[in-house]
């Protein structure tokens, strides 16, 4: 195994008058958790359709342990897929454990059955169902099934796995168990894995590299942490983890090292520029984490009215409406503080570091303010 | 260690808000409701709750729990087979679907394709033949209200997730509900559109002033949206109050273990501090102190019974400097950004029997290899029974898949 397990270089597809990929350039290390994260109808699938050989792209090149994928066909790409509607994929005839046996009997090497009973023996604990051995799959419930179904795709030993959001369809508490499971068996597998989610959340927590898709096109690739914290445009920004946005009018006044006034929906601000500081509107955006209710140490404050509490267990949500914008502003603090009562004025800070001018929105060049402010 | 040694360390520990406000005016109240199928299915048992008026109320539980029926037998789509239920003190048990005042929104909202916003809006209005010049004055404080303005000619098919939102509730609304049920509306979005759309649910909520039931078999969802939830399991209410409560206060473990994350330990009531505070509970893993605060029955009472208790991930931190601690292998830390760190730990039993465990953090931390993990005595809530329903095993039932 060389070091890049998949390497893309200029890949293009259209299908008829629509581009769906538009000069997709991304390389996965081998043994990394690379997310694939954009909003449905990016083109995050059919990326990974190329990649399996399920789809052909018109142009560039993708190259799968230095060979390049054209000469091989889907068999010989030896790679792992496991998809979201995973029920379909399984055999509705066959045990639990024969269904685990398939994958090892296909491959080129057969193992013994003793060697396969052990594999399915050691898969089904790791993936906490041994109890669902002797079942057929249709007893299952839909998080077993999904297990099994990742069971028989990591059985097949392949260095590379495809995940096509595989777990969008199970329940809250399901979902957190198997995204946690996820990452360890990752860690206890050492392959490749390459994963496309529509999920944010999920996509911050899985990745070691987190690759942003946005209508055929790649605005970021990055760690979750680059991703999150320095974000390359104000799409990335919105898509990627909670945010409130201000829209700007008129070109920012440069202040230095970065720092910029602009003039917001709700008045003049300062704000640290990311992307240039050519445009006459921008956005400026601050993270609901990054807003402080104690403002006396704060660069930037604002006064508004509280109009809602929302108390999750773990942190506390206000909603804040500002003069200037009909749209909500938001705050998340840890614990369950109180600060007053539904239509108080409220003071609400934060640092100019916090404060993130965007000129640019997005490497594509449709996306518009409105797409950004409203959902 | 004796209870007169034991000085818990000062937690930050908010009082327990009161359970409802009494001042407000009951808007909904079931009483003793019982549904039970043709087939003999018990769907559910004699419930009872009520809802103060403009209160935001989500129903929650497991596939089966019962909240649909309720739902169900609210709007009257299904005859009860015993109980009351009553709207502004009015008994409605009986009354048909189109007399009990009840407005209600679906999943996926299912407005009139052909119709447009302006004549969804109006539907209801003109069913009940109102006349034509107060119809349109309705609808158009409506269309203002819910600031549809720009959208009155446009049909479903033409308006995002968010404005159908906007046009079902004001679809409903317009007929002057007083309860609005929503059964599951943002089941099928994806994970960004269902927060901005629970978002403004509540904003329109803020501005509707009239009381809304949810159901939804999603916990987070419902920590984000009620006032009050109402937790449901097999056909019986486990609890039903406020987000606070229900998250700090669970009045079972299953609830505990259902509404939020939770790490759960199991033991024998040892002993409880002379003035009954306190109770140690003696587990495999160590002897712990917990909080005697929200047991229901007298602490001393319960020497010698086995009975779990449970921390929230958030209150536990990297030490051994509170009342409790317990030694873990760090398993796998995860960072997320925007809102700190998840540390997954087992600890193991002199035995050898792995236990997890779940840290977070609101900080960024990064610990490894083998730490010790703490948490004072008021964040260990004692669960001194299992759940509502009989038969249900913490291990096999709650705490496994």
């Amino acid at each position: 195994m060389t070091a890049t397990a998949i390497a893309i270089e200029s890949v293009t597809k259209s299908f008829r008058s629509e581009t769906v990929l538009r000069d997709i350039q991304l390389e996965v290390e081998s043994g990394e958790f690379c997310v694939v994260l954009g909003p449905s109808g990016c083109g995050k699938s059919t990326l990974l359709k190329c990649i399996a050989g399920l789809i052909e792209s018109d142009d560039g090149t993708i190259a799968l342990d230095g060979r390049d994928a054209a000469d091989l066909s889907v068999q010989d790409r030896n790679l792992g897929y496991v998809f979201q509607e995973f029920e379909e994929t399984l055999f509705p005839h066959k045990t639990v454990a024969e269904n685990i046996a398939f994958g090892l009997e296909q491959r080129d090497d057969p193992p013994t059955q003793s060697e396969i009973d052990e594999t399915i023996d050691e898969m089904l604990t790791l993936l906490a169902i041994e109890e669902t051995r002797d079942d057929l799959p249709g007893a299952l419930s839909g998080g077993q099934q999904q297990r099994v179904e990742l069971a028989r795709q990591l059985c097949r030993n392949c260095e590379v796995m495809l995940f096509d959001d595989p777990l969008a369809d199970l329940d809250y508490k399901l979902q957190k168990r198997m995204e946690l499971e996820m990452r360890s068996l990752h860690a206890d597998l050492g392959s490749t894995f390459l994963y496309i989610t529509h999920n944010q959340d999920q996509a911050l927590k899985l990745a070691d590299k987190l690759v942003v898709m946005n209508r055929g096109m790649i605005e970021q690739i990055g760690t979750p942490e680059t991703v999150y914290h320095n974000p390359k445009n104000a799409f990335v920004c919105r898509f990627v983890g909670d945010s409130n946005a201000l829209v700007t009018n008129g070109k920012p006044t440069e202040v230095g090292d970065g720092v910029v006034d602009v003039q917001t929906e709700v008045g003049p601000m300062r704000a640290t520029a990311q992307n240039g500081t050519e445009s006459e509107t921008g956005m400026l955006i601050v993270r609901p984490e990054a807003v402080s209710l104690e403002t006396d140490d704060c660069d930037v404050t604002v006064t508004g009215v509280l109009e809602g509490r929302t108390y999750t267990g773990e942190t506390t949500e206000f909603a804040v409406s500002l003069d200037g914008t009909d749209r909500e502003f938001y705050v998340v603090v840890p614990d369950n503080p109180e600060i007053g009562a539904i239509g108080d004025p409220i003071d609400l800070g934060w640092n100019v570091d916090d404060a993130l001018y965007f000129d640019e929105l997005s490497v594509t060049d449709t996306v518009t303010i409105t797409d950004l402010i409203e959902e | 260690m004796t209870m007169s040694d034991i000085e818990p360390t000062e937690a930050d520990v908010s009082p327990p808000e009161p359970a409802l406000d009494e001042s407000q005016s009951v808007a909904l109240e079931v009483d003793e409701l019982t549904k039970i199928y043709p087939d003999g299915t018990v769907a559910v048992e004699e419930i009872s709750f009520s809802i103060s008026e403009g209160d935001f109320c989500v129903l929650i539980g497991p596939s089966g729990c019962g909240k649909s029926t309720t739902l169900h037998s609210l709007v009257g789509k299904i005859p009860v087979t015993e109980g009351t239920i009553r709207l502004g003190g009015e008994d409605i048990t009986d009354e048909p679907t189109y007399e009990r005042d009840i407005g209600l929104v679906f999943q996926d909202f299912q407005l009139f394709p052909h119709l447009t916003v302006e004549e969804n809006i109006g539907y209801g209005l003109e069913r009940l033949q109102v006349d034509a010049d107060d119809r349109t004055a309705r609808v158009e404080d409506m269309i203002e209200m819910m600031r549809l303005e720009e959208l009155v000619d446009r049909h479903p098919e033409e308006l995002s997730a968010g404005q159908k939102q906007r046009v079902a509730l004001a679809r409903s609304m317009v007929l002057k509900p007083k309860l609005l049920l929503l059964d599951e509306p943002l089941g099928d979005m994806d994970y960004k559109l269902q927060k901005h759309m629970e978002r403004e649910l509540l904003r329109l909520h803020r501005q509707l002033d009239t009381t809304f039931v949810y159901v939804t078999h999603d916990q987070t969802q419902a920590m984000r949206l009620a006032d009050q939830i109402v937790v449901m399991n097999d056909g019986k209410i486990e609890q039903s109050d406020s987000v606070e409560r229900v998250y700090n206060d669970p009045a079972t473990a299953f609830v505990s273990a259902f509404v939020g994350d939770s790490n759960i330990f199991t033991g024998e009531l040892t002993d409880v501090s002379d003035d009954g505070s306190y109770a140690h509970i003696e587990t495999p893993l160590g002897t712990f102190l917990a909080t005697t605060a929200n047991l229901r029955s007298e602490p001393t009472s319960l020497v010698g019974e086995r009975i779990p208790f449970s921390v929230r991930p958030q209150y536990l931190e990297v030490t051994d400097e509170l009342d409790n601690s317990v030694s873990c292998q760090v398993e796998d830390v995860i960072h997320q950004p925007g809102s700190g760190t998840q540390v997954i730990l087992e600890a193991t039993t002199p035995e050898g029997a792995a236990h997890e465990i779940q840290l977070k953090s609101f900080d960024r931390i990064d610990p490894t290899g083998t730490v010790d993990v703490g948490w004072s005595a008021d964040h260990a809530t004692l669960l001194e029974q299992t759940s509502i329903v009989d038969g249900i095993d913490l291990e096999t039932d709650i705490l496994g898949e």
